[in-house]
């Protein structure tokens, strides 16, 4: 009788064993490390997961009275990720300028940093957001 | 007690599998793109457009965005001068309406507000056609009618070309575009701004 309660038990920790092993694999690993800073966190509308892409600096100036921005995307994973990601430009009032630029397609190879950059269409634009999702391959 | 234990132990068991399970199966977004599909749908105008590698919608929009913002950035517009388009050369394989790429990048900086657009050569005819109409016709009042001579010339140009490489395999096709601008002082003659926009469209059978 101690001999079969010994072995349930085993068996349930070798599957409980399993189970935390199987749930801290990748996606675990993912989203410790290519979650972004709160301070460019808060500048990104980020659709989905980040699948191992990271905003790891957003570089914001005003040249010549129109804000220009350039963000770095980073790999952390070594897998190819496809970015897809636009700039939305908003107001002094929260309100959107212009109509909004077109989609891009970012591919970002393993471990790679690719910096994306944009302007705003006018001088109107005081505040921006990075709208992106990140394809797993 | 054991039957109870064992009960328990594969309840909880199974509830660990099931969230594993929902774990494996969380559904993913879409990404923003327009794909050959057996349906009709309005869609995104602004997302990524992979129908085909030739040149599309998405470029046309990249090639302006870039422009128009390495434009402003430069600050190149100080004292909102005035510009016109001339040529847009299409040097690649494609029929491509080029007039269509400066239209976007005309239309981005006249809303950007930093710069005046002067008719180009192609536009004349018709503000000459209007000027004709008020001034010779008889049919307007005198203090209505626009006064001929009194146009503003531009002092700067726009010239563009857009020129392609294609190579192709058995099972691939790569094609990258190179879209360049250059903007002249009318005057002078000289170059004061130039961009180009790269890019790569592979596709695979």
């Amino acid at each position: 009788m101690n001999t079969t309660m010994m072995t349930s038990r085993r068996i349930a920790a070798a599957a409980l064993l399993a189970g935390l092993g199987l749930l801290s694999l990748a996606p675990a690993q993912a989203e410790e490390s290519d979650a972004s800073s709160p301070a460019i966190a808060a500048k990104m509308n980020l659709r989905g997961k980040p699948n191992g892409i990271k905003v790891s600096e957003m570089r914001i100036v005003r040249k010549n009275d129109v804000l220009v921005v350039q963000a770095d995307l980073q790999n952390v994973q070594n897998k190819d990720r496809m970015v897809f990601h636009r700039f939305k430009w908003l107001d002094a009032n929260g309100n959107q300028v212009g109509d909004g630029e077109s989609w891009k397609q970012t591919p970002v190879l393993g471990q790679q940093i690719q910096t994306i950059k944009s302007v705003a269409p006018s001088a109107a634009a005081v505040d921006l957001r990075l709208e992106m999702n990140v394809e797993a391959k | 007690m054991y039957t109870i234990m064992n009960k328990s132990l594969l309840m909880k068991l199974g509830a660990a599998a099931l969230l594993l399970t929902l774990v494996a199966c969380e559904t993913t977004v879409s990404s923003p793109v327009v794909r050959f599909q057996r349906q009709v749908n309005y869609g995104d105008a602004k997302g990524v457009e992979l129908v085909t590698n030739e040149f599309g919608s998405t470029d046309l929009q990249m090639i302006a965005e870039k422009m128009v913002g390495s434009l402003l950035e430069t600050g190149i517009f100080q004292g909102r001068p005035t510009v016109t388009v001339s040529t847009v050369k299409n040097k690649t394989s494609e029929y491509i309406d080029t007039t269509n790429v400066m239209n976007s990048i005309q239309t981005q900086l006249v809303k950007s507000g930093k710069v005046r657009f002067t008719r180009s050569i192609q536009e004349m005819q018709s503000g000459v056609d209007e000027l004709q109409r008020q001034t010779q016709s008889g049919l307007y009042k005198q203090k209505t009618q626009a006064k001929v001579g009194q146009m503003t010339a531009a002092k700067y140009s726009l010239e563009g070309e857009l020129t392609s490489i294609v190579k192709q395999s058995a099972n691939t096709k790569d094609v990258f575009y190179k879209f360049t601008l250059k903007m002249f002082d009318v005057e002078e003659g000289t170059i004061e701004w130039a961009e180009e926009k790269e890019i790569r469209k592979t596709s695979k059978r």
